[in-house]
């Protein structure tokens, strides 16, 4: 919060805040669009999507899972390490990421931002299932803190990842 | 917002390089070679006062396997 107080002048925080407050439904947006996504989805070493036009994109972020739509509400979301489902006209298709940020803006713009990310079928389902039992070994018997915390976040998200891949198989 | 990760003083950067190595760990093999590439990210940040550096200090890489596993 200091930091928001450092770098914003008093107005200028208001002027946001008023700004935000204009529009907080789907209805209300200008509706230029015409119904289309357009996402930008980057890691730091690759632009797996610029510009690319969809209908919806599905992914779970921090704050609980989320369906995004053409002028959806504009908003930022820290994501989980799990599945982004980019549903387009010709189908859909699922990345797995490792976590970042989804930043929604007013003009159905949606910017993805991932460290890592693999579509399911470059995952090697076997390798999930050892490195999932060896992180779960060490988050119990790991003497410090910190590797006991990172292997619990490794964990997770392998746990996701497993939950991703037998979905699939379905 | 709380994450145990941050209560066991890990910050975001440490926490999305842990996931994003797991995640790299188990691509399949044939990526692997493509992937070994981008690994190892360092970051050193450093105090400036009066025009003047300060010492370099890194963010430190959180080890979950042994270096011959990774």
């Amino acid at each position: 919060m200091s930091f928001i107080a450092r770098t914003l002048k008093p107005t200028a925080l208001l002027a946001r805040t008023t700004r935000l407050a204009s529009r907080l439904y789907a209805s209300e947006a200008t509706g230029t669009s015409a119904g289309k996504l357009i996402v930008n989805f980057v890691l730091p070493h690759a632009a797996l999507m610029k510009g690319t036009e969809v209908n919806q994109v599905d992914m779970s972020a921090v704050s609980g899972d989320l369906g995004v739509l053409a002028d959806h509400v504009p908003t930022i979301e820290q994501l989980k390490p799990g599945v982004i489902d980019f549903i387009s006209d010709s189908g859909s298709q699922k990345y797995f990421v490792s976590g970042g940020f989804a930043i929604m803006n007013p003009n159905s713009v949606l910017n993805i931002n991932a460290v890592e990310a693999f579509k399911l079928e470059d995952i090697d389902p076997q390798a999930v299932a050892a490195n999932l039992s060896e992180s779960q070994r060490l988050a119990t018997s790991a003497k410090d803190n910190v590797t006991k915390e990172a292997a619990a976040i490794e964990v997770e998200l392998y746990e996701s990842l497993q939950s991703a891949l037998s979905g699939k198989a379905k | 917002m709380s994450f145990a990760w941050r209560a066991a003083g890990m910050n975001y950067l440490q926490y999305s390089s842990i996931a994003a190595r797991a995640l790299r760990r188990v691509a399949k093999v044939e990526l692997q070679t493509e992937i070994a590439k981008r690994e190892g990210m360092l970051l050193k940040f450093a105090k400036w006062e009066g025009g003047k550096s300060g010492a370099y200090n890194s963010v430190p890489t959180i080890e979950t396997r042994h270096k011959a596993q990774d």
